[in-house]
């Protein structure tokens, strides 16, 4: 290796402390980023409206909540937990002087739910100056549809994102997941961490307001400006495309069948030579010679029969074996994997360690995931499961908030740890 | 440590070398409307991303990419050959003094420069790769494309149709695997800068863009590491271990309304079913055995959430699409319209927050709307100052001023094709 790391290096986000009031994917998301490079990430839980993330399928162990859930354990690893009722005047005030000792609160609820409990930036900002207060909501803190909800997919189909996957004339395919939920934690993240560098560099704290369906309207840079720039709506012209090409334009460009029943592989001739290549490859000099296919501009008048060709030709093959003798040729070609291929057979995944073995308490031995940013010298870590339910409260209002065991026990009995 | 003026910018006066190929030219942008100074090196010719479309007006050129506009905006243009010695050498004297060097180069023996061996000889540079599988590898090589990478690295194939027979896995358009990846790489990248603060010290960075698709799937995430359950893919909605009701229905003015996002509270409940029954539909809604939320439970197949399903459907197909958006989501039902990018961007809400902004063009005497901030940063605001720049339009400049050139060793450079 030529660049060697001190191995004690902490995470880059070491010393930073996160109040995080996030639930079910969005937030979590986010936060879990920032523990994986090193913050110290509290999650604020209350029982009586708990994550119902808690409860969320796969229970690897058995049906067991709020501690055995696969897929909060998942969202939420090097976390902590405590249980807190924001409403309850005592707990209130533990929450105020939590802000004290943090420098980032997160949240992802309606737009005035925090103010609703006398705790808006203004007032977060009178207790911690320069505290950072991220809130992350559907429609953002102003405008007229401020309180209006998001999920996921209401997100995806507001910002323009569901309409652009699918064969034109059908409904659209959209989304099989709730990528806004990722992608607004991945924005939430980059946004905490440039405030936290300005606010290394000037003392100065912020509010920084995001709205999911602003996090996906972002992504639909070109074919925005086709409409704002051309006038073009995108459906006019035969979009969305299924997985044939928009920009740049390919051909041939799309998925094939291949053997074994519901299996394929995405095949993307990005260049003349790569589409001679094919043909040589395949034996089919006839394809190469046929000037239904000799230049880009006819193979995209000719995509249903090149399609057509093509399919035939792949539908006898193994999908694997073929995407390693198309990679062989210098095509990019790759099989449609799910994720269970990504955990058990894809060889690039397996070189660089993507899983990795873990305990948890509830859950036992189980696989978590990697990091697709590996910083050389201060590397982001995956050591600790999610967290169980309030398991870090005598650590927070013990050693944190200085609470002795007494009083401890006098706020939960009444009802101030939610 | 000295305080940056007022209204600064979180990455105000850094500067970042921008090397990077087409996907990751999104990285760099996000950068730059944090205020850093981003500098987009391209070969003299022009680089890859000024011939993709769609164009200004239906006619390619390099000024005319709206591809070009949208992902390199803020930026300046470098045009430098640094395959060659004397260009490469240039660029090792910018990166001597930045911040941040972006590069995608796969690790062959034809990149133009080994970025560990970079990042080794500039102590304080962070020199984040970001290529296509990372580093190291078996398929560190491979031939790649954004759809090649939304398939292999699994969104693809939660993505498609449980109602079309033998229908494919679908790749949701407009490079999202490059956008995945930039949003990994540039919190990386600014943890990094954060961190540096206090050490002095830059790093390499290893981003891939395989492995940021990976997992950025939601629940096939863990049912895959904890069950090695594949979900089955359905139109519209999230794949699942089981099959579920669809959420998308159509509208009296043809359009659709995705339901999901149903109230969850009986008050919210009741106000939505008042809406439907406004106009004499949905009677059986107000079976009370719906007023159990579990009831109304989705993704279980049963019968008191499919009746539901035809009333609420029946209602849809009844009623215009804004009215039906606007009615549930003021009974408290995250419900939506399934819009085109265009037809989002006519809604006057994302107006009101002032999200769209105004880019002036003025080499076209035009200006043009591009969607704007991710995020509002109360005391840093995001900020696009200029349209992206034309090719080489700050090689001069930048010769002159950070390399100290004169005007003849200008000059002699691009009479051999080394700069433009």
């Amino acid at each position: 290796m030529p660049h060697s790391p001190p191995p004690t290096s902490p995470p880059p986000l070491a010393g930073v402390r996160v109040i995080d009031f996030t639930w079910i994917v969005a937030g979590p998301t986010c936060t879990r980023l920032l523990a994986d490079f090193g913050a110290e990430v509290i999650r604020v839980e209350n029982q009586q409206t708990l994550d119902s993330i808690r409860f969320g399928r796969p229970h690897p162990n058995g049906f067991d909540p709020p501690d055995s859930s696969g897929m909060f354990n998942w969202l939420n690893r090097n976390k902590r937990s405590i249980t807190l009722n924001a409403r309850h005047p005592d707990g209130l005030d533990l929450l105020k002087r939590l802000i004290t000792v943090s420098d980032v609160l997160v949240e992802n609820y309606s737009s005035r739910v925090l103010e609703s409990w006398g705790l808006g930036y203004e007032q977060q900002r009178a207790i911690r100056e320069d505290l950072i207060y991220v809130s992350l909501c559907g429609f953002g803190h102003s405008g007229p549809q401020r309180d209006y909800g998001t999920w996921g997919p209401t997100a995806q189909a507001l910002s323009g994102l569901t309409a652009m996957s699918g064969f034109a004339g059908e409904e659209p395919a959209g989304w099989g997941y709730s990528y806004l939920d990722h992608m607004a934690g991945f924005t939430a993240a980059a946004a905490i961490a440039a405030a936290l560098h300005h606010r290394r560099r000037s003392g100065e704290g912020q509010h920084i307001d995001l709205s999911q369906v602003e996090s996906g309207m972002v992504l639909t840079g070109p074919a925005t400006l086709d409409f704002t720039v051309n006038g073009r709506r995108y459906a006019e012209t035969g979009n969305p495309p299924g997985n044939r090409s928009v920009w740049p334009r390919a051909a041939p460009h799309n998925t094939y069948p291949t053997v074994g029943g519901d299996n394929w592989i995405m095949i993307t001739c990005t260049t003349d030579a790569h589409w001679a290549e094919l043909c040589s490859l395949s034996n089919h000099p006839d394809w190469r010679d046929d000037p239904r296919f000799a230049t880009l501009p006819a193979r995209l008048r000719h995509e249903d029969e090149l399609d057509d060709l093509l399919a035939v030709w792949t539908s006898a093959q193994d999908g694997r074996a073929l995407m390693l003798r198309l990679q062989e040729a210098g095509i990019p070609a790759g099989i449609v994997q799910n994720g269970v291929d990504l955990v058990e057979r894809d060889p690039q995944l397996k070189h660089r360690e993507w899983t990795a073995r873990r305990n948890h308490e509830v859950i036992g031995e189980h696989e978590t995931d990697g990091l697709p940013v590996r910083l050389s010298r201060t590397p982001a870590h995956r050591d600790q499961p999610g967290p169980r339910l309030g398991e870090a409260n005598e650590y927070v209002y013990g050693e944190l908030l200085g609470l002795d065991p007494e009083q401890i026990t006098e706020l939960m009995i009444s009802g101030a740890l939610g | 440590m000295s305080a940056p003026p007022a209204e600064a910018t979180p990455l105000d006066g850094l500067r970042v070398l921008d090397l990077s190929d087409p996907f990751g030219q999104y990285a760099g942008k996000l950068l730059a409307n944090l205020g850093a100074d981003v500098i987009k090196i391209e070969p003299p010719e022009g680089d890859a991303g000024r011939r993709i479309g769609p164009f200004l007006d239906d006619l390619p050129g390099p000024e005319r990419s709206l591809f070009w506009w949208y992902y390199n905006a803020d930026k300046r243009s470098l045009a430098l050959d640094i395959a060659g010695d004397d260009g490469l050498d240039l660029f090792l004297q910018l990166a001597a003094e930045a911040d941040i060097v972006l590069e995608t180069a796969q690790p062959t023996a034809d990149r133009p420069f080994d970025p560990l061996l970079l990042a080794d000889a500039c102590p304080r540079l962070i020199v984040l790769s970001l290529t296509p599988f990372g580093q190291d590898g078996p398929w560190a090589d491979w031939a790649w494309s954004d759809a090649v990478a939304l398939a292999l690295g699994g969104p693809m194939g939660s993505c498609g149709y449980d109602n079309l027979e033998g229908a494919p896995p679908i790749r949701p358009t407009e490079h999202h695997a490059g956008h995945i990846a930039a949003y990994y790489a540039v919190f990386g990248a600014i943890a990094a800068l954060y961190e540096r603060e206090v050490s002095g010290l830059g790093q390499h960075i290893d981003a891939s863009v395989h492995e940021a698709c990976a997992f950025t799937i939601e629940s096939s995430a863990p049912w895959a590491l904890y069950e090695r359950h594949p979900l089955l893919r359905q139109t519209g909605r999230h794949a699942g271990p089981q099959p579920t009701e669809p959420w998308q229905y159509p509208t009296a003015d043809g359009r659709l309304i995705n339901i999901f996002g149903m109230p969850r509270s009986e008050a919210a409940w009741l106000r939505l079913v008042q809406l439907i029954q406004r106009d004499g539909l949905g009677a059986e809604l107000s079976d009370p055995q719906l007023l159990d939320g579990r009831n109304r439970q989705l993704g279980l197949k049963q019968e008191t959430a499919l009746r539901m399903l035809d009333q609420l459907a029946e209602f849809i197909a009844a009623n215009a699409a804004e009215e039906i958006y606007h009615g549930a989501q003021q009974a408290g039902a995250a419900w939506s319209i399934i819009r085109t990018p265009d037809e989002a961007a006519e809604d006057p809400h994302w107006t009101e927050r002032g999200f769209f902004i105004e880019v002036e063009h003025l080499e076209h005497g035009r200006t043009a709307t591009y969607p704007g901030a991710p995020y509002i940063l109360s005391r840093t605001p995001w900020r696009q100052q200029r349209r992206a720049p034309l090719l080489g339009e700050h090689t001069v400049e930048l010769l002159k001023d950070e390399l100290g050139l004169d005007p003849e060793q200008i000059a002699a450079l691009a009479a051999a094709g080394i700069v433009a």
